[in-house]
C-alpha cells in the first residue's frame, strides 16, 4: 500500500471503520513508514482535541435574550410554563377587553373535556360562574400590551361540543377540544396556543354545538387596519378570513349551503364597506354584536 | 428549557466561536421552534429537530453576513475542496501543560472557523457534539454516504488548516490510545 492510499485511509482507521483486511494493510505500511505514522500522530491529535473541546460558558443574559428576541417576535407571549396562564383565567375580574362573539341558544351543564392537538397544548378550565350563554371569544391583558385570546362557552343546559381548528380548506380540520357543556358552567379554552402554533393573523376555528356548526375567525391580535384597499377574489369563508385578518376584528358565520365565490375591490374602505360589497347580492347579511361581526343567511 | 437552552448555546457557539452571535442564533433557534412546534410530531429526537433548527438559523446568518462582509470567495463555497489557509499565528510554543492544551483549543476552534459552513457544521456535530453518522444525516437532510464523505473531506480540510500549528499537536503527551505500531514509534 502507497502512502498517498494510507493517508486517504486515515479518518477511517482512526475512527476503526475499515474492515479487517484493509485495518491489517495499513497497519503493515504505518509499521514500516515513520512519516506516515507521524501523520497519524499528527490526526489523532486533532480528533482527541476536538471531543475534548469544554463547555463554553453561556453568557448570564442567555435566558433573558432568548425570551426578549421570541417576545418581541411573536404577537402573543407565553408565560414560563405554558398552561400556568390559565389557571387563573377563569379569574373573570383579571379580564380586560371582553368581546361577544355571538350567541347561539343558550343553556348548558358540567365539563368533560378531551383534547386533540398534539397531546393538550390547549386545556380548558371550568370555572363555577355563568354568566350569559352562548360562545364567546374574550381577550384577556396579560402584561402590557399583551392580549391573549380565550374561547368562552357556556350553556343552560347540557350540549355536546367541539372545537375544531381549520388551518386551510384542503387538510380537515382538527380536534382541539371536546367535551360536554353543563348547565351553569364555563368552558375555557384558551387559544394562545393554537394562535402560536399557526403564525396566522387570524384562526379559523369550527365550533360545533350538538352538531351544529359555525365559524369563528379569531384575531391574533395584531394592530387593526381601520381602513384598507383590498382585492380579492376568493371563496366566502376565505374571504371573511381576509378580512378578519386585516381588521382584526372576530368574525363569525354560520355557513348555509354552498360556498359563493365573492370578489372584492375596494380602496381605503372600512370593514362595514368591505363586508357590504362582498356580500352584496348573496344570501348573507351583516351582524354587529359588541365588536363581533356576524355573518348570517337572510 | 434551560437544558435546551445550554445545548442550543453549545452548538452555536461552536460554529460561530463567538459568545455574542451565538446568543443571537440561539435566540432565533427558540423563536423558530417556538413558531413550528405545531410541525414537531415526534417522530424525530427532540435533540435532533433541535440540532436541525440550529444548524438552519446558523447557515442563515452566514447566508445574511456574507450578503454584508463579502467573505473572501474560497470560504463561502460549499464544498470546500478549495484551498483555504489559516493566518498564520506568530505566538509562542514554549508554553507548557495548561495553556499549551488552552492554545490548541483556540487554535482548533479557529481552524473550524475557516472551513466553509457545511463543513464546520459537520466537524462540530461529529467531533465536539458527539453525534453519531445517521443523526448528523437526518439533523442536515442529507443522505448518510453524502454525510460520511464530506466529513471526512472536512477533517482533511481541517487537517491542512492545522497544519502550520503542527507543533502544538505534537508536543502533547497526553496518554492515548494508540496501537502497538506507535507504540513502538514512539520510542
Ligand atoms: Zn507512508
Amino acid at each position: 500500500m502507497r502512502c498517498e492510499q494510507v493517508r486517504s485511509l486515515m479518518n477511517e482507521y482512526i475512527e476503526g471503520s475499515l474492515s479487517e483486511a484493509l485495518r491489517e494493510r495499513v497497519g503493515a505500511h504505518l509499521s514500516g513508514c515513520a512519516e506516515c505514522r507521524r501523520e497519524l500522530r499528527f490526526m489523532r491529535a486533532i480528533w482527541r482535541g476536538l471531543s475534548e473541546m469544554p463547555e463554553a460558558q453561556p453568557p448570564a443574559d442567555l435566558h433573558a435574550r432568548i425570551m426578549t428576541h421570541v417576545r418581541a417576535n411573536t404577537r402573543l407571549r407565553e408565560a414560563s410554563p405554558r398552561f400556568a396562564l390559565w389557571r387563573w383565567a377563569g379569574a373573570a375580574a383579571a379580564a380586560a377587553g371582553l368581546f361577544l362573539m355571538g350567541f347561539f341558544a343558550a343553556q348548558s351543564d358540567g365539563v368533560q373535556a378531551t383534547f386533540g392537538l398534539g397531546g393538550g397544548r390547549t386545556a380548558a378550565v371550568e370555572t363555577p360562574t355563568p354568566v350569559q350563554a352562548g360562545v364567546f371569544i374574550e381577550y384577556r391583558v396579560v402584561e402590557q400590551g399583551v392580549r391573549l385570546p380565550v374561547l368562552e362557552a357556556r350553556m343552560n343546559r347540557a350540549a355536546n361540543a367541539e372545537l375544531r381548528y381549520a388551518p386551510d380548506a384542503q387538510k380537515p380540520p382538527t380536534l382541539v377540544w371536546q367535551g360536554t357543556l353543563q348547565p351553569g358552567k364555563t368552558v375555557e379554552i384558551p387559544l394562545q396556543a393554537l394562535l402560536q402554533a399557526s403564525n396566522e393573523r387570524a384562526l379559523t376555528l369550527w365550533w360545533s354545538v350538538d352538531g351544529q356548526r359555525r365559524v369563528l375567525l379569531v384575531p391574533a391580535g395584531y394592530p387593526p387596519a381601520k381602513l384598507a384597499s383590498i382585492r380579492l377574489q376568493a371563496k366566502l369563508g376565505d374571504a371573511l378570513r381576509q378580512l378578519a385578518s386585516i381588521y382584526q376584528t372576530p368574525i363569525e358565520w354560520q355557513p348555509h349551503g354552498e360556498e359563493p365565490l365573492v370578489v372584492l375591490d375596494v380602496q381605503d374602505a372600512t370593514l362595514e364597506d368591505a363586508l357590504r360589497q362582498l356580500l352584496q347580492g348573496s344570501a348573507y347579511t351583516v351582524q354587529r354584536h359588541g365588536e363581533t361581526v356576524r355573518v348570517v343567511a337572510h | 428549557m434551560r437544558r435546551y437552552e445550554q445545548k442550543v448555546y453549545q452548538l452555536a457557539y461552536r460554529l460561530t466561536n463567538n459568545p455574542d452571535d451565538a446568543a443571537d442564533v440561539a435566540a432565533e433557534t427558540f423563536l423558530r421552534m417556538y413558531n413550528s412546534l405545531r410541525r414537531f410530531r415526534g417522530d424525530a429526537q427532540l435533540s435532533t429537530w433541535l440540532y436541525r433548527v440550529v444548524s438552519n438559523v446558523f447557515f442563515d446568518f452566514r447566508k445574511r453576513e456574507s450578503r454584508h462582509q463579502h467573505l473572501p470567495l474560497e470560504l463561502s463555497t460549499e464544498d470546500g475542496e478549495e484551498p483555504m489557509e489559516l493566518p498564520i499565528e506568530d505566538e509562542s510554543v514554549d508554553i507548557i501543560g495548561h495553556a499549551l492544551q488552552e492554545e490548541q483549543k483556540r487554535v482548533l476552534m479557529e481552524a473550524i472557523q475557516q472551513l466553509p459552513e457545511y463543513q464546520r457544521v459537520m466537524v462540530v456535530l461529529f467531533h465536539i457534539e458527539e453525534r453519531p453518522y445517521e443523526e448528523i444525516a437526518q439533523i442536515l437532510g442529507l443522505p448518510l454516504g453524502t454525510i460520511k464523505s464530506r466529513l471526512n473531506r472536512a477533517r482533511n480540510a481541517l487537517r491542512q488548516l492545522l497544519e502550520p500549528h503542527r507543533e502544538l499537536f505534537e508536543v502533547d503527551s497526553r496518554p492515548t490510545i494508540e496501537q502497538p505500531q506507535e507504540a513502538s514509534d514512539a520510542l
